[in-house]
């Protein structure tokens, strides 16, 4: 963990969950693993608070708690990491995603799942479709079943997974004679992954009947009372304990999915990225989420399951596989001949290239195109001299050495001694330029980090700036509205309209969008070389 | 060797590298600027329909998420006059952080700190005069040692505590502010042992 990525977790702590729950985090973050007292202690926090943030961490999953080091008797150890704060970026996305792809009801099933970190479906139905119910003109209402049914799909695409069992109700089912103190035959309690759990993704059978409820303006009484009974009836339904979170890594891996079609899409053809499309969801289910290629598919599984608007010969089908097989970036490699031609998507080598266009682009945009093509030449030559470089770049000496400097300055470009002789006397030593593509990937990634962090501090103080406008503006268009005689208002109003600008901080929430785009695809490529070392 | 000398000295011999004294860039005499001036503008942002409904999405989300009970503020309470609807702002989110989670997936030690807050607002009136009671016994019995001119002004502070009985906290300050005394120099030993129960003391000094 980086201090750029700690400081933007402490930035998106405070943003969605208020500056105490900013500091607990921040704290554990920073020093790892710690036991109640330990936190209370060192942070200064009063212990209230922290155990409220420690629930409010735990509730969203970005905290997780095990038996202390010292074995099952030892306090609870409390621990974070920043990659699951991080995600905090990406709500929008997965929330976006849901509703390309099952609609209003999926989008907000999604939203209220992030919103609250684990919930049991019942209640999310409920939420759902009262919300629902709100939006719909007229009468209408939504019915929980269509509401349970969307819900279904999102679990059945593993796209919402059950939150695995808390160690600690298995503990409490065995009777132990001692209520406070630790049992002498204590587990050890073990935060537990949920794919080990086997139910994973197993809807429960829930009896949910009704439909979603407007709130109604008139009989507040009565609405009370019906509330309290709501509370009341919420133990009817057959699915207690069993909470639902949304399952990250698979919005990961369709947004992976995503990124190498249009890939596809923008090097090849329409055509092509609808076979990458649809050999990717033939394999949707049967590849492991650290794979480094698809299953293969033949060439006949392939035109069967093509979709139907594409109305493509087989040799044609045949041709355009051969093609994304010959093109350089390698999305698609032959691994056999039966069937027709067994072919697989290779995962981890398009999300290498992919990153390595990102990277590219990056350093074109900053530093001109020449110098990229020097960048790109290094990427492909491994190691180059000086003379070497300028002769395959093209470039005259003087401006290939200024340029070669600056990357170098910035990191980008890395210098190899090679010595010819034991002292390593500078007129006897060969240096050669060379491009890691990984570091300058991890490097790129925490600059991306830290501009995402100032982006958050720039658009919180253009806030705090325009608030104080924004009143000022409020009150003096309340006196404004008041004096409406005389001839100076408008002036006063275009004045004040001047100085608030809130398509500023829109601007700065859309680039710190975008950056989550790179953000994805470089943290992507470097968790998925990560596995395979 | 000479590399790491000190300040302003080269790790090379200008001479023998080969290079003339102009040549060498000229010596940094302050830190670079905050925002040095670009050469390359960034390019701009990718505008439609998705990025804008990212944006309307994110800016939702902010906003309901600080409406929810997980949105914890900070304890401090910066208002000049202390008022009555205060205390049950803060018991009312309390309430439904509690009544929201299912309490056997969180470690034990957790869940103790939700019972007080509900306490304080189920209990509040019977609590508060029985602690008043006592302090003001309290009182009395230290005051009942000192002389006559003393006895004269515990007369005086009984009927101020029974003033307090009646409204709640704001009278109460503002007896503390008339003393003469510096109040945070006073430590009456009740923070020593941390959050003890029942955070809502108001010792009366």
């Amino acid at each position: 963990m980086t201090s750029h990525e700690a400081r933007l977790c402490g930035l998106l702590l405070r943003e969605h969950f208020g500056e105490v729950v900013e500091k607990v985090g921040t704290h554990l973050l920073r020093s790892g693993a710690q036991h109640l007292r330990a936190i209370v202690h060192e942070s200064g926090i009063p212990l209230d608070l922290v155990k409220k943030s420690l629930c409010v961490l735990v509730q969203h999953g970005l905290c997780s708690f095990s038996s202390g080091r010292k074995g099952p008797g030892s306090p609870m150890e409390y621990q974070t990491s920043p990659d699951r704060i991080l995600r905090i970026l990406r709500y929008p996305r997965y929330i976006y995603t849901t509703k390309t792809l099952y609609g209003d009801t999926g989008e907000l099933i999604v939203e209220e799942l992030l919103q609250r970190g684990h919930m049991t479906m019942s209640n999310t139905v409920k939420t759902v479709a009262d919300r629902l119910t709100q939006n719909m003109e007229g009468q209408k209402t939504m019915e929980y079943s269509e509401v349970s049914s969307s819900f279904s799909k999102l679990v059945e695409t593993h796209f919402l997974q059950r939150c695995p069992p808390s160690a600690l109700t298995a503990k409490k089912e065995n009777p132990s004679p001692a209520d406070s103190g630790a049992p002498a035959a204590a587990a050890s309690i073990v935060p537990l992954k949920p794919e080990s759990f086997s139910d994973c993704y197993t809807v429960p059978r829930v009896t949910l009947v009704g439909r979603g409820k407007r709130p109604l303006p008139a009989e507040d009484e009565g609405e009370q009372r019906s509330a309290k009974r709501a509370k009341l009836d919420s133990e009817v339904h057959g699915d207690e304990g069993i909470y639902w979170q949304v399952n990250v890594e698979r919005f990961h891996l369709y947004f992976r999915d995503q990124a190498i079609i249009s890939a596809v899409a923008n090097k090849l053809d329409q055509t092509c990225s609808e076979i990458v499309r649809t050999m990717l969801r033939m394999s949707e289910l049967t590849t492991s989420p650290s794979a480094t290629c698809t299953k293969p598919l033949s060439a006949n599984e392939i035109f069967r399951s093509l979709p139907t608007g594409y109305n493509i010969g087989r040799p044609i089908l045949d041709q355009y596989l051969t093609l994304l097989v010959d093109d350089p970036m390698e999305f698609v490699g032959k691994a056999g001949e039966s069937g027709g031609g067994m072919f697989v998507v290779n995962l981890h080598k398009s999300l290498a290239n992919l990153a390595r266009a990102t990277i590219e682009s990056s350093v074109q945009e900053r530093f001109g195109s020449r110098s990229a093509r020097i960048f790109r030449l290094l990427l492909r030559k491994r190691h180059l001299e000086q003379k070497q470089v300028e002769d395959f770049a093209m470039i005259p000496a003087k401006e290939a050495k200024d340029m070669l400097y600056t990357l170098l300055s910035q990191n980008l470009v890395q210098l190899q001694e090679i010595p010819k002789t034991a002292d390593y006397a500078p007129s006897r030593t060969f240096y050669l330029y060379t491009v890691n593509q990984l570091p300058t990937a991890r490097m790129l990634l925490q600059n991306c980090y830290k501009t995402v962090a100032n982006l958050i501090d720039r658009r919180m103080f253009e806030t705090k700036e325009s608030k104080r406008l924004l009143e000022k503006s409020q009150r003096i268009e309340a006196i404004l509205a008041s004096l409406q005689a005389s001839g100076a208002e408008p002036e006063q109003l275009t004045e004040v309209e001047e100085m608030i600008t809130p398509s500023e901080k829109q601007q700065l929430d859309s680039y710190a969008t975008q950056l989550d785009e790179t953000i994805f695809l470089l943290e992507s490529y470097i968790s998925s070389t990560a596995v395979s070392s | 060797m000479m590399a790491s000398r000190g300040r302003g000295r080269r790790s090379f011999n200008v001479d023998s590298v080969g290079l003339s004294r102009e040549s060498l860039p000229s010596a940094l005499l302050q830190p670079s600027p905050v925002f040095p001036v670009m050469e390359m503008k960034p390019l701009p942002l990718t505008g439609g329909e998705e990025v804008e409904y990212l944006l309307a999405l994110k800016q939702d989300l902010r906003g309901t998420m600080r409406n929810l009970p997980y949105y914890i503020q900070s304890a401090v309470t910066h208002s000049d006059v202390e008022r009555y609807s205060d205390k049950y702002h803060i018991s009312e989110t309390c309430d439904l952080l509690d009544w929201n989670t299912d309490w056997r997936r969180f470690p034990r030690e957790l869940r103790r700190s939700f019972r007080k807050p509900v306490r304080i607002g189920v209990s509040d009136g019977a609590t508060l005069q029985h602690k008043k009671d006592r302090d003001k016994e309290e009182v009395l019995l230290k005051l009942e040692n000192l002389e006559k001119n003393e006895k004269e002004q515990s007369s005086e502070e009984e009927e101020g505590g029974g003033a307090q009985e009646e409204q709640e906290e704001e009278p109460e300050e503002e007896l503390e502010e008339e003393t003469d005394y510096i109040m945070s120099y006073f430590d009456n030993g009740e923070d020593f042992e941390g959050e003890s129960d029942d955070n809502m003391d108001e010792a009366v000094y």
